[in-house]
């Protein structure tokens, strides 16, 4: 039998209905009436390959404009797959096909057995598993900010350089992107830019830009050379940063806020994927301006680094600096203490250690502006009914917990 | 039926048994309710200075982290003279927060009629609850009265007009049900053997008033089941242990809770502990005398933290040999005086015919005694070795 390449649409019954197309060409042909028939036609002068490809492909210039990006998903299916010469519809018995012409000294017979149903069930289901086009399969822990992509994947840590390794090390990628440049004999060279942060989860971090014609090259390379430029990070409690602070780097400014234990990572993706591989749990920070990855990850880096330690800020403005916590009854606790105290008189006012820290910069808050049914009468009148049940779910609970049985 | 006569037979004696542990056991609780009323002992100012001082004020205790919705910090810079500022209204809110409950009598429900309007009979067939809620008015002073179905007029009982309170002014973290850990025994029980006192104790402050029966009896149980588990240690520094300690010596069971202070070596406390005793029992021993030549000697607890706070603002340069001392035993000259005197008060007590538990309070004592001289010895040696002269 000929192995046919079909389109997915083309049923099975094909090659079925082709025995048949002949039969009635010869029942057509009679003696008065000449019919004439073109037998040589589109399907049956090029082979199945070229087909395919004339229905499914994008020709070289279209691809050039952006044309087609599904193609190749989208794969032939093998018809013969699954069925054998002598098998079918009817479960027969031929002899010399499917079975001895003699068996001992007996002649086998044609002779019909007991229909097989799973049969069509199974080669339907073989060849619907066949056209599926199968997506990466990713476990989900390893996934990175949006499906199968690679920013915010880990690749595992650097390389050992002699015997150095990077045992405790996680990278992970930020950025990447294909760029081109041009080259006076090659013309427009395209290649691919990796951005990926390297740390120890204990204030030891570095990041690095690495561009290769190849995208594992590539991570290779920025991976590797995010893990020589190392940079100690202090830490406060080994979870959050030392205190609050504002940098810049570029166009692109960040407020980042110290938090409380629990709080959780409130950011930038970019930053919440640095913070990760530092080792920070607790922050929250307000990006204003353009949020480049690059300059993100630039001016978060160099915030960190610009943290002073509250010994230096006493030392610096001459006063104590104590944490004030509400968990423990608003308790206050020395932080830090001067070496000298500051001579001042009564009048005189102490500045505010958040407007010192993030030198005198304010956050934007912009006012949320309300949603256009705000004052529609429909509004009204659904408030005015919710109103009573507002407490509901609260009492259902306590209703549940301390349930009398 | 021969059987079935034959099994009651057998397990007559036993149900008899059980009858009577439970009427034992019963009856140990009924014993330890206050018999008279406890209030003007308890809010004499001298006891409750005895109280507070046994108390002690732990600040990292009264001060400690707690599971509460904003755990938030807040960061400030301030002055040297905002800091003493500051260490004072610590030491303020602290000793505000180890006020203590109050210990008095169980109020009686009296039913007080107003008016009787046979007219009114069956007006309704349920009855009718007036509350004042002007606003501004004590709980205690708030008018309920009820109208009943026969047309009496009076005041609501204790129980109504707590519950009409709740309704209107609701008071933070009580509820208008029985908490199933005070209706349940089990699950109070519970509590208790995974030694959550200080947890059970506060709920039932936050739950009932005082004077409320409930309160008598859960608080008993509490602490009948401390004075076994002996874990005194964990209502030090809480608002609880004043009545506990005023709970013991009332119902003369002040025994182990002045072992484990000796055992701790807070000698200063079981003087005071059995000071309140002979007070509350009018024992004719002059315990005065003792009571004021410690306090001469020893701070009291809150001047005691205020201390502990300053001395986070000294220079590790500015603190005194003698200081350094004192951190390396614990203890100064006044303190080995003061503990000599203690000691004295403490085993006259164990001599005389209050002391329950004598052979065990003796072992604890003498082996303080041994522990002292030897702090006592390494003390002078130091102080000689440092060539601080000794006075």
């Amino acid at each position: 039998m000929a192995k046919l390449w079909l389109m997915p649409f083309m049923m099975s019954n094909w090659r079925a209905s082709a025995p048949q197309l002949a039969y009635y060409a010869n029942a057509v042909r009679t003696p008065s009436a000449v019919v004439f028939t073109r037998n040589t036609s589109f399907f049956n002068k090029l082979p199945a390959e070229d087909i395919w490809r004339g229905v499914t492909a994008v020709s070289n210039a279209g691809k050039k404009r952006g044309r087609g990006k599904g193609t190749g998903k989208k794969v032939a299916k093998d018809l013969n797959r699954g069925q054998t010469i002598g098998l079918g519809k009817s479960n027969c018995i031929w002899p010399g096909l499917n079975a001895p012409i003699i068996r001992g000294n007996e002649l086998t017979h044609q002779q019909k057995q007991s229909e097989n149903l799973d049969r069509e069930k199974s080669i339907i289901s073989l060849r619907d598993s066949m056209s599926n086009f199968k997506l990466m399969k990713l476990n989900p822990i390893d996934r990175g900010w949006s499906g199968s992509k690679m920013p915010g994947r880990s690749i595992g840590p650097p390389d050992a350089v002699g015997e150095e390794n990077f045992n405790l090390f996680d990278t992970r990628v930020l950025e990447n992107k294909i760029v081109f440049i041009m080259k006076g004999n090659m013309g427009r060279k395209r290649r691919y830019s990796v951005l990926s942060v390297t740390g120890n989860k204990s204030g030891l971090a570095g990041f690095a830009t690495a561009k290769a014609p190849e995208v594992r090259t590539a991570l290779r390379k920025s991976k590797n050379r995010a893990g020589q430029k190392l940079i100690s990070i202090d830490l406060y409690e080994n979870r959050t940063v030392n205190h609050d602070f504002y940098t810049a780097f570029g166009k692109t400014k960040i407020f980042v806020f110290k938090k409380p234990e629990g709080h959780g990572l409130v950011c930038h993706r970019a930053i919440q994927t640095i913070c990760k591989v530092i080792g920070i749990q607790d922050l929250y920070a307000k990006i204003e301006g353009s949020t480049n990855l690059q300059h993100i990850v630039k001016a978060f880096f160099i915030g960190l680094m610009r943290q002073k330690s509250y010994e230096d800020i006493a030392n610096e403005t001459k006063l104590h600096i104590v944490e004030r916590q509400m968990a423990k009854n608003g308790f206050t606790e020395i932080k830090a203490s001067p070496l000298q105290d500051l001579k001042i008189s009564e009048n005189d006012q102490i500045i505010d250690f958040m407007q010192f820290t993030l030198g005198n910069k304010i956050v934007l808050r912009k006012k949320k502006t309300p949603p256009y049914y705000v004052n529609t009468k429909g509004h009204y009148l659904f408030e005015c009914k919710a109103e009573k049940f507002r407490n509901q779910s609260i009492v259902r609970l306590h209703k549940l917990v301390n349930s009398y049985t | 039926m021969l059987i079935v006569r034959h099994l009651r037979k057998l397990n007559a004696p036993q149900r008899l048994q059980l009858n009577v542990d439970q009427t034992r056991r019963a009856l140990s609780d009924a014993n330890l309710q206050y018999d008279k009323d406890p209030q003007p002992l308890f809010t004499d100012a001298e006891t409750q200075r005895l109280l507070q001082s046994m108390t002690q004020l732990q600040l990292e205790k009264v001060f400690r982290k707690r599971t509460v919705a904003d755990n938030s910090t807040e960061t400030k810079f301030m002055t040297t003279a905002q800091l003493e500022k500051e260490f004072l209204l610590t030491i303020e809110k602290a000793k505000k927060l180890l006020q203590m409950p109050p210990v008095v009598q169980i109020k009686p429900d009296t039913e007080r009629v107003i008016s009787k309007d046979p007219a009114l009979k069956d007006f309704d067939d349920s009855k009718y609850v007036f509350t004042d809620i002007s606003f501004g008015l004590r709980p205690s002073e708030r008018k309920v009265v009820v109208r009943d179905v026969d047309g009496t007029l009076s005041y609501a009982p204790l129980e109504t007009q707590k519950r009409m309170n709740q309704l209107y002014f609701p008071l933070d973290g009580r509820k208008s049900y029985t908490p199933r850990m005070f209706s349940d025994k089990e699950l109070l029980q519970r509590c208790l053997d995974e030694h959550k006192y200080e947890f059970v104790l506060d709920r039932l402050t936050v739950q009932y008033e005082p004077y409320e029966t409930e309160f008598h009896n859960i608080s008993a149980k509490v602490f009948t089941h401390l004075n076994e588990s002996k874990q005194f240690d964990l209502l030090r520094s809480t608002r609880h242990f004043g009545p506990m300690a005023f709970f013991y010596a009332w119902h003369r069971c002040i025994d182990d809770l002045l072992y484990d202070m000796i055992r701790r070596d807070y000698l200063y406390n079981a003087v005071q502990l059995i000071a309140l005793s002979y007070k509350i029992h009018k024992v004719p021993v002059e315990y005065g005398q003792t009571l004021s030549q410690l306090e001469a000697l020893q701070p009291t607890p809150a001047e005691r933290a205020l201390e502990e706070l300053r001395s986070c603002l000294q220079k590790p340069s500015e603190k005194g040999i003698e200081k350094e001392i004192h951190a390396a035993i614990g203890k100064t000259e006044q303190d080995f005086t003061a503990d000599e005197l203690s000691l004295k008060f403490i085993e006259q007590y164990i001599g005389s015919e209050h002391a329950l538990k004598k052979v065990q309070l003796e072992l604890a004592v003498q082996t303080l005694k041994e522990l002292n001289l030897e702090k006592l010895q390494l003390f002078k040696g130091l102080k000689k070795a440092h060539g601080v002269q000794a006075s």
